[in-house]
C-alpha cells in the first residue's frame, strides 16, 4: 500500500481520536498532499479535487473514532477517499460514460508485445496524466485505487460494486482505453507540429 | 483462485491472452496457473515481451499518479487551524483597510457631494440611496443603505460564501445564493398593488383611478385621470395631465406634465416640459428642459442638461450642469450652475445666492431681483495629473484595488486560477471582452425596459461594472507573472498580482496612451472573467490533467509496491 512516506501516526491518532485539534492539524498536515493528488487523478478537475479534499477531512474527522488501529491508516484512508470520489463521479452521468457502458461489451484486440513496449518505453508521466483526464469515470477511478494507492482486487470490488473477478478485466479494459487517448494524444501532438 | 472470467482477448491460442499475463503481472493467480504462465514465458519471448511490457506499464500508471506535479492548493493549506490564524489577521487586514478606505471615500468625495444635493434639496437621503435605492424603484430600502452598511453587507456575503464553499457543493452554494437574493429583492418590496398597461397608445381616462403603482410601455402614454402611487414611464411620448400622488420615473423621447405631481419627477429624456405642478424635487438627464411660466416645482432642480429655461417658479435651490442657463422665473433657494452661459432675465428672481462656474461671465439683467451679486468663477479645463491630489487619490485607489483583489483572490482561488489562464489565451479575450464590454450593457437596459426584467437588468448591469473593475486584477495578475514568471501558488499569484496592478495602474497614467491602455486591460480582463465563467459552466473544456513541471523526480517512491508477481 502507497502511502505518504510516513510511520504510522499511531500517537497522532490516539491524540486526535481524543479531540486535540494540533494532533488532526499534523495528520492533515501529513496526509493532504497524498489525499489531494488522489482526487486528482480520480476526479476531473482540480477545483473538484480541492472540494473533495476538504470533504473527505472533514468526513474523515467525524469517522476517526470507526478506525481500527491494527490496520494501516494510509489504506483506510484511501478508502475513504476512494469512497468519496467514486459517489462524487458517480452523481455525474456523462455522455463518456454512456459510450464506455455500450462498448463494455466488445471483445478486446490482443496488443502486439512490442509495440506496446515501444508504446510504454516512450510515453511520459505528464502524457500519462493528460491521457488519464481523458478516460470515463470507472476506467479512470479503477487505476487510480491500483496504481495510485495500491488497493486489493477485493477493495476495488467493494467500492466499484463489482464482482472480484470483474476487477481485472476493468483494469485491463482501462489499460486499452489509456492506450488508445496516450496514441491519440501522440498523433494529435504529431499534427500539431505539422 | 481461478474465479475470473473468461478473458475477452483475442489471441492465436499459442500464446497466453492479455488478461492472464495481467493478472500473473498483479499477482492475482493461484500457484498452479503462475507456474504455467511462468513456464510458458521462458520458451515464449513473444509472452515474455508482453509481460514485461504490462509491468513497465504498471510502473508508468504508478509513477504518473505519484508524481508530485502541483503544490497543495492554498485553499487547502488555508483549511488547517494552523492557517486559520494566519487568515485572520488578513480579514482584520481587510476589514480595517476597507473602512478607512470607505471613511477616505466617505470625506474625500461622498459627504461634500452630498452636501451639495443636501443643499439642492435632497435631505435626508444619501447620495447611494439616492443615486440607486430612492423613491419608487426600492421603497423601504432608504433608511438602512448606506455606504457603510452596504460595505458591512459586501462582507457579510464574502463569509457566507465561504461557509458555503467549504460545506456545499458549489452549485448548490449558487443556487442559494442567487434564491436568497431575490428573495431579499421581494421581501423588500412593498407589499402593494402595480398595475404594468402596453400599448401602442397607453390612456388613464379622465375619470380613472389607480390605485397603486402604473408601469407603462408604448408609443404614447396619456395620463389624464388619477394614480395614487408612482408612475414609471417607458415611451417615446408621455402626457401627464392628471393628478399622480406618487413619484414619476421617466425613460421617454418628451415628457409634458401640464397636470399635478404630489412626489419627485426622476426622468431621463428628450426634452421635458413642465407646466403643471410639482409638489417635490426634479432631477433630470435630458438635452432640453422647459418650466414655463405656469410651471411650478415645490422643491429643488438637478439637472444635467444642455439647455434649461425656468420661467416659471421654483421652490428651493437649483443644481445645474448644462450649456446654456437662462433663468427668467422665480427660484425660492440658491442656484449653482456649472456650465458655459448663464443668463438671467429681466423678470428673474432668486431668493439665494447664484454661483456661476464657466466659460463665459453670467448675462444679468439690470433688473432681475437677486439677493446678492452672481459670484462667477471662470472654468478652466486643467489636465488632472497636473494637481498633486490626482496622484493621492491614485494611491488610494491602487490600494483599494489590490486589498479588493487580495479578498477576491482568497475567496475564489479556483476561479482566480483559471481566469488567469483564461487571459492567456489572448484573442479570444479580447474579442469576448468587446463583446460583453459593449452588450451587456445594452441587454441590460432593455432588460429594464421590458419592465418585467427590471431586476435582471439592474443585476445585469451591477455585475457589468463589478467585471470593470476585476478587469485590472485579472491583467495585473498576467502582467505579474510576465515579469516574476509562472506559479500555481495563491499567495505567490497575489504578489504578483499587486505588481501588475500597480504597473498597469501607472501605465494608465500615460498622457494619450493611457486611455487606450485602459481600454486595453478593459476588454482583455472583462473577455478572461467570461472566457473562465463560460467554462466553468462547460466542464468538458476543464476536464484536462494540468501540465506538469519538468522537475519531475525520476525514481518510484521506495514503498511502492507495484507489478510484482506472485507467482503462489
Amino acid at each position: 500500500m502507497s502511502s505518504p512516506g510516513i510511520a504510522e501516526p499511531t500517537e497522532a491518532i490516539a491524540r486526535a481520536r481524543a479531540g486535540d485539534a494540533q494532533a488532526w492539524g499534523e495528520l492533515y498536515h501529513d496526509y493532504a498532499p497524498a489525499i489531494f493528488r488522489f482526487c486528482r487523478r480520480a476526479l476531473p478537475t482540480r477545483e473538484d479535487a480541492e472540494d473533495a479534499t476538504m470533504e473527505i477531512f472533514m468526513k474523515l474527522r467525524g469517522k476517526l473514532s470507526q478506525y481500527d488501529p491494527t490496520r494501516p491508516f494510509s489504506s483506510w484512508l484511501y478508502k475513504v477517499a476512494a469512497n468519496h470520489c467514486w459517489d462524487t463521479l458517480r452523481r455525474r452521468k456523462s455522455r463518456q460514460d454512456k459510450e464506455t457502458e455500450d462498448t463494455d461489451s466488445i471483445p478486446l484486440e490482443h496488443p502486439d508485445p512490442s509495440q506496446l513496449d515501444r508504446l510504454i518505453e516512450q510515453r511520459s508521466g505528464v502524457e500519462v496524466r493528460k491521457a488519464l483526464g481523458t478516460l470515463g469515470k470507472r476506467a479512470r477511478m479503477a487505476l487510480v485505487m491500483r496504481y495510485y494507492s495500491d488497493m486489493s482486487y477485493d477493495e476495488i470490488a467493494d467500492e466499484l460494486g463489482v464482482r472480484r473477478a470483474f476487477v481485472g478485466v476493468v483494469l485491463l479494459r482501462a489499460r486499452h482505453e489509456l492506450r488508445q487517448a496516450l496514441e491519440g494524444n501522440a498523433a494529435l501532438a504529431a499534427g500539431g507540429n505539422l | 483462485m481461478n474465479e475470473f472470467p473468461d478473458v475477452h482477448t483475442e489471441h492465436d491460442g499459442e500464446h497466453l491472452d492479455e488478461m492472464t499475463c495481467l493478472l500473473y503481472v498483479e499477482g492475482q493467480l493461484d500457484r498452479r496457473r503462475g507456474q504455467e504462465v511462468s513456464a510458458h514465458t521462458q520458451d515464449c519471448p513473444q509472452c515474455r515481451t508482453l509481460l514485461r511490457a504490462l509491468e513497465r506499464e504498471s510502473r508508468l500508471l504508478t509513477r504518473a499518479m505519484l508524481e508530485a506535479d502541483e503544490p497543495l492548493p492554498s485553499r487547502l493549506v488555508a483549511f488547517q487551524e494552523r492557517a486559520r490564524k494566519s487568515m485572520q489577521w488578513i480579514w482584520g487586514a481587510a476589514l480595517g483597510l476597507a473602512a478607512t478606505g470607505a471613511y477616505a471615500l466617505y470625506t474625500g468625495y461622498v459627504e461634500p457631494l452630498e452636501q451639495r444635493f443636501e443643499q439642492a434639496g435632497f435631505g435626508g437621503s444619501n447620495l447611494l440611496g439616492l443615486l440607486i435605492f430612492q423613491g419608487a424603484f426600492w421603497k423601504g430600502w432608504q433608511s438602512m443603505v448606506t455606504i457603510l452598511e452596504v460595505m458591512a453587507m459586501l462582507m457579510i456575503a464574502g463569509f457566507g460564501m465561504m461557509f458555503l464553499r467549504r460545506r456545499m457543493r458549489r452549485g448548490s452554494a449558487f443556487a442559494m445564493m442567487v434564491a436568497g437574493i431575490c428573495a431579499a429583492a421581494t421581501l423588500s418590496s412593498p407589499a402593494m398593488a402595480s398595475e404594468i398597461r402596453r400599448g401602442d397608445t397607453v390612456k388613464v381616462e379622465k375619470d380613472e383611478t389607480i390605485k397603486g403603482d402604473l408601469f407603462t410601455t408604448g408609443h404614447h402614454v396619456k395620463i389624464e385621470g388619477s394614480v395614487d402611487g408612482d408612475v414609471f414611464l417607458f415611451c417615446q411620448n408621455a402626457d401627464i395631465e392628471g393628478h399622480i400622488t406618487g413619484d414619476v420615473i421617466a425613460f421617454a423621447q418628451v415628457v409634458r406634465i401640464s397636470g399635478q405631481v404630489d412626489g419627485n419627477v426622476r426622468s431621463f429624456t428628450n426634452t421635458t416640459l413642465v407646466s403643471g405642478s410639482v409638489a417635490k424635487n426634479m432631477t433630470s438627464f435630458a438635452e432640453s428642459i422647459t418650466v414655463d411660466t405656469a410651471g411650478k416645482v415645490g422643491g429643488s432642480m438637478t439637472t444635467f442638461v444642455n439647455t434649461l429655461s425656468i420661467d416659471g417658479k421654483l421652490g428651493r435651490d437649483l443644481l445645474i450642469f448644462s450649456k446654456a442657463t437662462n433663468i427668467s422665473g422665480t427660484v425660492g433657494g440658491s442656484v449653482q450652475a456649472k456650465g458655459e452661459t448663464l443668463s438671467i432675465g429681466s423678470g428673474a428672481e432668486v431668493d439665494g445666492p447664484v454661483k456661476f462656474q464657466g466659460k463665459n461671465p453670467p448675462e444679468v439683467s439690470s433688473r432681475a431681483k437677486l439677493a446678492s451679486p452672481v459670484e462667477f468663477s471662470r472654468l478652466e479645463h486643467r489636465p488632472e495629473y497636473a494637481e498633486s491630489k490626482f496622484y493621492v487619490w491614485r494611491v488610494i485607489w491602487t490600494a483599494a484595488v489590490i486589498l479588493f483583489g487580495l479578498v477576491l483572490f482568497l475567496l475564489m482561488p479556483a476561479f482566480t486560477r483559471d481566469t488567469v489562464d483564461s487571459a492567456e489565451r489572448y484573442g479570444v479575450s479580447l474579442a469576448l471582452g468587446l463583446l460583453v464590454l459593449f452588450s451587456v450593457p445594452v441587454a441590460a437596459f432593455i432588460a429594464c425596459i421590458t419592465v418585467v426584467g427590471l431586476l435582471i437588468g439592474i443585476s445585469a448591469f451591477a455585475l457589468w461594472i463589478m467585471l470593470l473593475f476585476c478587469a485590472q486584477l485579472v491583467v495585473g495578475a498576467i502582467v505579474g507573472q510576465w515579469l516574476m514568471g509562472h506559479t500555481r501558488e495563491m499567495w505567490q499569484l497575489i504578489g504578483r498580482m499587486v505588481v501588475g496592478v500597480i504597473l498597469v495602474r501607472v501605465a494608465e497614467m500615460i498622457p494619450y496612451m493611457g486611455g487606450w491602455i485602459k481600454l486595453g486591460v478593459l476588454l482583455w480582463g472583462m473577455g478572461a472573467i467570461s472566457l473562465a465563467v463560460y467554462r466553468r459552466f462547460n466542464p468538458a473544456v476543464n476536464a484536462v490533467a494540468p501540465v506538469a513541471p519538468s522537475n519531475i523526480p525520476p525514481s518510484l517512491p521506495p514503498n511502492t509496491t507495484i507489478g510484482s508477481p506472485q507467482p503462489a
